[in-house]
């Protein structure tokens, strides 16, 4: 009777993870499926395309290479938190480095830095260029990959492995590269796909700071496929082929680097040749601090825009010399009636979709734990891989077809898949590396295989819960696109009304909205590191005192 | 003065065009004041009965804040006078109710009421998914400004009655008085400025409609409105090349040399506004006044036209055939074609010009110049791309 039961259960298990990782598969089958007027003789004016080729090679390049360059500096920063002691842990800074959508910072890098600018006039960062584009992306990312990184370093024995190291008379970043990072690299594997992928298909940021004589490919893709003359679906189609190879392309590069890094560390420690990378730490000890004022910068632009202060207005002198007199909060008033609605749908769709799409990505990793086997990592990261807009366009008609009627609930279905890839990203290396000791210990105590994993393994990797949590609860607050064709204008999130607004022009508006759509997700970055505090991981505090994640456990147990 | 016996043909010819379009819709509009129902009459009365209660979801474009204000206040008037909800769906771009249409194929639509024109309408009214004879149920079309300004005709496609003008469009240039300091502008200024304030002229890059737009303006200049530009386009014509010379020399002087060029007009008025460029773009005549009076913009900005007259159009009100209140859609377009709402329209934050004869204003529009064969939309962009997109 009980293996009947737990057949049932492991049988609906996979069948509930199933589904949610099928529904981008099946989204993009329907929404890319070629209509009849579609032939392979538009190929040749689609490779006639002017530009198409530096296009598509500047888009490869900025997408692998903010990918890699965010890495590397996220794992440098990640270093001088384990290698110095006096540094605190970084984790209760990145809350607000994070909440910042990807927008906001291209905004905030434009209005700080390029001509006519408030502060830096002459930084020589172009208003529309790719380095423009690769310096904003790698902003957002290398906190996202400390997030990251740090998920993934509470279940592994790094302390053990530097003293290893030591031991054998390597200086402490030497150890580092040749141990922690082989490790690490392998481990957030899932996290560059994701990078990578954001990129390659980003329009919103491409078009604002983004190169456009060539345009990014995923502009071009993009204004092919909302322009509805046949040419240009014609254009469109085969342009979403070229995309999917670029995606292929990249998952290689990718793996092909790690391979390469690998093999690279090998050579390296078994030469014992000597790297001096020690002289540049400074550069690394500062990243966090700066970013933190660089990011409070943007916010305080942000938040005077949207008081009514304007540099550039007629009135500017006289303001300053009437004391900011000018200083209003009538907008925030006026428009408190308007925001407040899709304020409170943001929150709730954030919070079911979180919730579920991080307890179905605990589900599928126990699944495939039990099975013994994992499958590929990109096939449960398709959500986040596949071009999103085909994909989104395939539900379109599949609810179409349903006639399901628009209400949150539908929302919600389709933000699950984002936010249980992304909850996929984050869990499936600390699940993969919790201690089995532990529950080898409490079989050994009479606990049965439910009981220890719901007191063992689920409460050693309640930190990382917590961080896939805000993770997938920003990503729905990010969503656009799902939202405004599931919702059909039935929901309104402060998203759609923000996303709505910046492709307009007016200042003060777009600040405020951008300011609302940072709230929630700092909320939820700074609660996730508030609890992740009192909890530690199976390699968060064996240590001995003076270490500084050591401390933070410690004291709590 | 005396003008050349080329221009006079040429704006003769202009005038026959005009006339064209203006002549038939005349015609029809006659005929159609007969048919159009009355206000007081019992069919509309139904309708309005129908329609009470119900709410009406409204795709529009949400990055404007005149606008969005605008139709806040439409709500609260619409809800008071015949209790109605309007709902202003805010999407990014006026292509994405087309794609939710195109996916609906027929069946029960999202949506009540979109904010359309050029292309999009073309493509719509192609595919058979727009309701039919809005001109002949509702009543306030009978007041539309047919005899005065070209609001027939959608680029190039009639709209025959599948969807009605709310507002014009008209080509202008927002610059900076001390730069742009003749009050028209002509190919040959607008060079000669350009060269003397480096970095400052720039256009919004094509397809962009703003964008290819200017480069019709420039068309349309330098080929001294050359009437085949106003029939479907040839290969023949070989017209464009006088426009791709001139570009040729215009492009070192631009913004970023023209290797880059802003994504919208939208994203072109801030450059302005942050006192990067000395231009900008627009499609509302009154948009300088409306951006000075809220201090977005300097006092010292002004507003150009070319000199052969700003290209003008109209921007519409359709209902998809499966809308799920068509009823409360058509209350909607007449609310907003009456003369309290398009006076709104005009003297509010928005200074959208009115369509309705009774608010008729010379001044409130520039002189205008007729629309281009819509075959040449494309081809200038497909060659623009070719020339400069790579």
């Amino acid at each position: 009777m009980a293996a009947t039961i737990r057949r049932i259960g492991l049988a609906s298990g996979w069948l509930l993870v199933s589904l949610v990782s099928l529904m981008p598969i099946l989204g993009i089958v329907v929404g890319l499926w070629p209509p009849e007027h579609i032939t392979f003789a538009d190929i040749g004016s689609f490779l006639g395309y002017q530009g198409l080729y530096t296009s598509v090679f500047m888009t490869l390049f900025s997408a692998i290479f903010s990918t890699l360059l965010s890495l590397y500096i996220a794992f440098m920063v990640y270093s001088q938190y384990h290698l110095s002691r006096r540094l605190q842990s970084f984790e209760k800074y990145l809350a607000p480095l994070l909440s910042l959508p990807h927008l906001a910072i291209a905004l905030g890098l434009v209005f700080l830095f390029s001509d006519g600018s408030l502060f830096f006039a002459d930084s020589g960062l172009p208003r529309k260029g790719l380095s423009t584009l690769i310096i904003a992306i790698v902003i957002k990312e290398v906190p996202f990959f400390l997030l990251i990184f740090s998920a993934i370093g509470r279940q592994l024995p790094i302390k053990y492995w530097l003293l290893q190291g030591k031991a054998l008379g390597y200086q402490d970043y030497r150890c580092w590269w040749l141990l922690v990072f082989p490790a690490l690299l392998k481990q957030s594997r899932l996290a560059l796909l994701a990078a990578t992928a954001y990129t390659l298909s980003v329009v919103d940021v491409s078009l604002l700071v983004g190169p456009n004589i060539p345009e990014l490919f995923a502009v071009s893709v993009y204004r092919w496929q909302t322009s509805f003359a046949v040419g240009d679906q014609a254009l469109a189609f085969w342009a979403n082929a070229l995309l999917l190879i670029l995606l292929a392309v990249s998952v290689f590069i990718l793996y092909a680097h790690e391979k390469l890094a690998h093999a690279g560390c090998k050579v390296l420690a078994t030469k014992g040749s000597h790297f001096y990378i020690g002289i540049i730490n400074p550069v690394f000890r500062a990243w966090l601090p700066m970013l933190g004022v660089l990011t409070a910068m943007m916010v305080v632009v942000f938040a005077l825009w949207s008081l009514g202060f304007n540099l550039h207005s007629d009135s500017f002198d006289r303001i300053n010399s009437f004391g900011l007199t000018q200083f209003s909060t009538r907008l925030w008033q006026d428009e408190w009636l308007f925001f407040a609605l899709p304020l409170q749908n943001s929150l709730l769709i954030g919070f079911f979709a979180g919730m579920f799409g991080v307890a179905l990505a605990l589900l599928a990793l126990e699944l495939q734990r039990q099975k013994g086997k994992y499958w590929p990592d990109y096939y449960w990261l398709l959500a986040i891989i596949l071009p999103q807009l085909s994909m989104v366009l395939g539900w379109q008609d599949l609810h179409i077809w349903s006639q399901g009627g628009y209400n949150i609930g539908w929302v919600i279905l389709s933000h699950l898949p984002f936010t249980f890839a992304y909850g996929y990203l984050v869990l499936k290396g600390p699940f993969q590396s919790v201690e089995p000791r532990y529950e080898w210990l409490a079989a050994s105590f009479g606990y049965s295989s439910w009981q220890s994993w719901w007191q063992v393994r689920f409460r050693l990797l309640l930190p990382a819960i917590f961080t896939a949590f805000a993770i997938a609860f920003s990503v729905s607050i990010a969503q656009y696109i799902p939202t405004l064709m599931m919702g059909a204008g039935r929901v309104t999130t402060i998203t759609t009304e923000a996303v709505a607004i910046a492709s307009g022009n007016q200042q003060d508006l777009i600040a405020l909205y951008v300011l609302l759509q940072s709230i929630l997700p700092f909320i939820a970055f700074f609660l996730a590191a508030l609890l992740a505090r009192g909890f530690r991981g199976s390699m968060g505090g064996v240590d001995t005192k003076g270490d500084t994640m050591g401390e933070d456990s410690v004291r709590h147990y | 003065m005396i003008y050349p016996l080329s221009k006079c043909l040429v704006s003769g010819l202009i005038f026959c065009c005009l006339y064209l379009f203006v002549a038939p819709a005349n015609a029809e509009e006659t005929a159609k004041s007969v048919a159009t129902v009355e206000e007081k009459g019992p069919q509309w009365q139904q309708t309005l009965k129908a329609a009470k209660g119900q709410s009406v979801y409204f795709y529009a474009w949400g990055g404007s804040k005149a606008v969005n204000e605008y139709l806040r206040w439409a709500t609260r008037e619409i809800a008071q006078q015949y209790r109605i909800k309007l709902i202003h769906v805010k999407v990014t771009d006026p292509s994405e109710p087309v794609s939710r249409l195109k996916a609906e194929n027929g069946r029960t639509s999202a949506i009540d009421l979109m904010w359309v024109n050029g292309e999009n309408f073309a493509y719509l009214k192609q595919q058979g998914f727009l309701l039919g004879n809005l001109w002949l149920t509702i009543p306030n079309t009978a007041s539309l400004a047919v005899a005065r300004l070209p609001i027939t005709i959608d680029f190039g496609e009639p709209m025959d009655g599948f969807e009605v003008p709310w507002g014009i469009g008209q080509f202008n240039l927002i610059a900076e008085n001390e730069v742009f300091q003749q009050s028209k502008v002509s190919a040959t200024s607008l060079l000669t400025i350009a060269k003397n304030n480096p970095q400052t002229i720039t256009y919004p890059k094509p397809p962009e409609f703003h964008g290819s737009t200017f480069l019709k303006q420039l068309l349309v200049n330098l080929t001294d409105a050359d009437p085949r530009l106003y029939q479907p386009a040839t290969a023949q014509a070989q017209l464009l090349p006088v426009l791709w010379q001139y570009l040729d020399q215009l492009h070192p002087y631009l913004w970023q040399q023209g290797k880059a060029f802003p994504s919208s007009a939208a994203e072109q008025l801030l450059l302005y506004q942050q006192k990067n460029l000395s231009m900008a773009v627009s499609f509302n005549p009154n948009q300088w006044l409306k951006e000075k009076d809220t201090q977005q913009i300097s006092e010292s900005s002004v507003r150009r036209y070319f000199t052969d007259g700003a290209i003008t159009n109209s921007h519409n009100l359709a209902i998809p055939k499966s809308a799920p209140s068509p009823d409360a859609a058509k209350v909607v377009i007449n609310f907003m074609l009456s003369e309290k709402a398009q006076h709104k329209k005009f003297t509010g934050v928005w200074g959208d010009p009115p369509v309705i004869t009774s608010l008729f204003d010379e001044k409130a529009t520039m002189p205008a110049h007729p629309e281009l064969h819509s075959s040449w939309h494309v081809i200038i962009e497909d060659a623009w791309q070719q020339r400069y997109g790579g």
